[in-house]
This record gives C-alpha cells, sequence and structure tokens, in this order.
C-alpha cells in the first residue's frame, strides 16, 4: 500500500521541486535568485540538489510513518513541516530505532531486581521510591 | 557482584572546575518555571510545556499531545520535540554533551530540557525532564521530573542517567537571544533549521543577535544580508553581505549575493566588482556568478 503510493506520488513529488513550487521542501529562497543560508550552509551544490529531492521523498515517507504510529493524519503536514532537512533523514532512516522519551517499567521480575540495585547504587533511576 | 561492583565502578560524579573557573554561582534555582506532572507515558509534551510557559507561550500539555506523541510508540522522539519548539516560535539549540554546558546556561536563566535513560541500556526507560537549578556544595541537579516539580537528583545519578541519552540538552529561545555555552556554527545551524521552518522574517532577530555576538564571523553576516533581503530590505542586505566579505574575502557565496543584490539596486559597476570577485573564487558558485555577469 505505502509503496504503491510512494511509487506514484515520487515523480510527481520530483517534477513538484523542478517547478520549485513545493512549500514543505523549500528552503526559504529570496527572491531574485539569491543563495540561501541553508543552501550556503550545506555548501556542495550538486549534491544539495540531490539531497533536496531526496528530502521530498523522505518528508513524506516520514509523513506516512507518522501516520502509522497513530498519529492524527490532519497533524502530519504541521508535524513534519517544523523538521529541520537533517531531522527529516533522521526520522526516515530510524525512527524506530530514535529513543522515545516515555518513562514507564514494564519489565520481567529479574530485571526489576537489577534495576533496584543499580538504582541504589545511584547508577539508575527507575524507581523513584529508591530515595 | 562483581559485575555490579564494576558498574558501579564506571559511575563517578562528574568532575568540575571550581564555580570560579567556569564563572558562574555556586548555587542556582530558576525563579517561574511552572511544573507539569506527566501524566501516563507523556514526559515529553509536559516537558515542552514547562520550557514553553516558562518564556511566556501559552501552550498546554493537551494542545502539545498531539503535536508530538506518538502514540504506538508511547513516547516522543527527539526531532520532533525539537521541532514542536519551532512551531512554537522558539529557536531550539541542541548544547554540546558537557555537564559544564548545563550548568552555563542555567547560570543563564536557560531553563534545560534534558533526555535520560532512567534505566540501563539493556532495558531502556527514556524519559524527559526540565532542569531548572544545580547546587555545587550539594552535588544537586534540580529537575522538573515527572511526578516532582523540583527534584533534587545528585549528579552522580544524574549524570549516569543522561550520559546514556549522549547528554542531550537542549534550551529553547526567542530569536534574538542565543544560548551561553554554544560555538558559532551549532548556533548558525539551529537558526537556520529555525528560519527553514518559520520562515525569513522569524529568524531575523536571530540573525541580529548572532552578528552582535560574533561580528567577526561571516556567515552570520551572510544569513542576516539573506534575512533583509527577504523581509524587502534590499540596501541593508547589500550592507550585511559587504560585512560578510569584510570578515571573510574568500566567501563567495557572500560576494555573488552582493553582486546580485546590487544588480536589483542598480548599481551596475559595483555589482560586477562583486561578481568578479565571485567567479574568480574555485567552488560552487563560481557557475552562478559567471551566469550573472553575462547577464549584466
Amino acid at each position: 500500500m505505502m509503496k504503491t503510493i510512494s511509487r506514484v506520488l515520487s515523480p510527481l513529488l520530483i517534477a513538484c521541486l523542478v517547478l520549485g513550487s513545493l512549500p514543505v521542501a523549500a528552503a526559504p529562497a529570496p527572491a531574485s535568485g539569491l543563495i540561501s543560508t541553508q543552501e550556503a550552509l550545506a555548501q556542495d551544490r550538486v549534491s544539495a540538489d540531490r539531497e533536496r529531492i531526496q528530502e521530498v521523498l523522505s518528508r513524506q515517507d516520514v509523513q506516512d510513518q507518522l501516520v502509522a504510529q497513530g498519529v492524527d493524519p490532519a497533524e502530519v503536514e504541521a508535524r513534519v513541516a517544523a523538521l529541520s532537512d537533517a531531522e527529516v533523514r533522521q526520522m526516515a532512516d530510524q525512527l524506530e530505532q530514535l529513543p522515545a522519551g516515555a518513562s514507564v517499567v514494564g519489565v520481567l521480575f529479574a530485571v526489576f531486581v537489577i534495576l533496584l540495585v543499580t538504582d541504589i547504587l545511584g547508577l539508575t533511576n527507575a524507581f523513584p521510591f529508591t530515595r | 557482584m562483581l559485575g555490579l561492583s564494576l558498574l558501579a565502578g564506571c559511575a563517578s560524579a562528574p568532575r568540575l572546575a571550581s564555580p570560579e573557573a567556569m564563572g558562574i554561582p555556586p548555587r542556582v534555582q530558576l525563579e517561574g518555571i511552572p511544573f507539569h506532572a506527566q501524566r501516563d507515558y507523556q514526559c515529553g509534551p509536559a516537558s515542552l510545556a514547562m520550557l514553553l510557559n516558562a518564556d511566556g507561550v501559552e501552550a498546554t500539555v493537551d494542545e502539545l499531545i498531539p503535536q508530538v506523541f506518538l502514540p504506538h510508540r508511547e513516547g516522543s522522539v527527539q526531532p520532533e520535540m525539537l521541532a514542536t519548539l519551532r512551531r512554537h516560535g522558539r529557536v531550539p539549540f541542541v548544547l554540546e554533551g558537557r555537564f559544564e554546558a548545563l550548568l552555563e546556561e542555567l547560570a543563564a536563566g536557560h531553563p534545560v530540557l534534558v533526555m535520560q535513560n532512567l534505566s540501563l541500556p539493556a532495558w531502556p526507560l527514556w524519559h524527559y525532564a526540565v532542569a531548572i537549578g544545580y547546587d555545587l556544595d550539594a552535588e544537586a541537579m534540580i529537575v522538573h521530573s515527572g511526578t516532582q516539580a523540583a527534584r533534587r537528583e545528585d549528579f552522580r545519578r544524574f549524570d549516569a542517567t543522561w550520559a546514556r541519552s549522549e547528554r542531550w540538552a537542549v534550551v529553547a529561545l526567542p530569536p534574538g537571544e542565543l544560548p551561553a555555552s554554544l560555538g558559532v556554527e551549532p548556533a548558525l545551524q539551529a537558526i537556520a533549521d529555525f528560519e527553514q521552518a518559520r520562515g525569513t522574517l522569524a529568524a531575523l532577530p536571530a540573525w541580529e543577535a548572532v552578528t552582535r555576538r560574533w561580528p567577526q564571523h561571516a556567515m552570520g553576516w551572510f544569513a542576516l544580508g539573506n534575512a533583509r533581503h527577504g523581509g524587502g530590505d534590499p540596501n541593508g542586505a547589500a550592507e550585511a553581505f559587504r560585512r560578510a566579505t569584510e570578515a571573510d574575502p574568500s566567501l563567495a557565496v557572500a560576494w555573488l549575493n552582493l553582486g546580485l543584490t546590487l544588480v536589483a539596486l542598480e548599481a551596475p559597476a559595483q555589482a560586477r566588482d562583486a561578481l568578479e570577485r565571485a567567479s574568480a573564487l574555485p567552488g560552487p558558485w563560481q557557475v552562478h556568478a559567471e551566469d550573472a555577469l553575462e547577464r549584466l
């Protein structure tokens, strides 16, 4: 399903990018052909272009992933728009591996005992009652 | 038991320079940082609400949950924590992962969002909290964390749990304010990322602050030039690009944008000068400069 969607969307997105009309991916390019700060910081011109195409695809990919994670589809566009290019790449490549701050204990008894000891040693802070 | 004692041997309280050497007071506790107790897994939205409210941004935990929480992960990931701060008009600066940097920011009055793994790497228990102060004599951090306001965590335990996130720490500042501890390069990137999400006008005060703090840094002037240009001030932009070329005459992209701005300002002789400087510098912008010269 996702694959089919991206197969259809990818050429469209590339076309949009070429036309320079996709607001999500467009760095704030000043009028009259000035080089934007984001482009200048990215430095290498050729790879910057390639990255921008990758960027658009990744942003779409991250939106799909967020929906799959149970995020309200009405929210995903605004969420992804606020990510930097590097953050989009990070989310697209490794959302599953990124630590998600949550703080809830759901561990086996053996682990519970180990954590209890490490808590008392001051190495962890899993159980607030140890202090 | 041997394993455990080895583990214990790895963690020691961070060794710090004296407060005088670091230039910070021995004790800091920031006032006016509201506390929001986390519900369920929502330490992410709760921490963001504390940071934003402390800075006068009205944002409730309930409003933030759909903006940053991942229901199936039952948590929030770091990139989205930063993105959400941008959505609320604040520039998130990820600090260098040093204990001293954390203390310097607190001493400068900035509450610091931190990520901790409260458990061991094998069974992670990722957690966001907001550091609001420290006490060097008692070796204690003061954090709004979980369901406890102004909890004191001894340096050793705090650092052990914080180190597991590679000491991830963030200050969120209004455009125009800069972190106390951060160098110019990461600050520039953080503001450029903010500008990409929020637009040139929103970032303008931040670039002005960069050129005040680091007047010798050419990229700061370059970025200010672009922001002024985007805000409809081509004369101010040309001035900033000019300052960029003075700070670093080998910054081809500054000569290029200076030339292009001068073309639009109908100063062809000066424009040609600048574009010729740009086209004489090898690199990715050379072609652009040659094109512009041909069009003159």
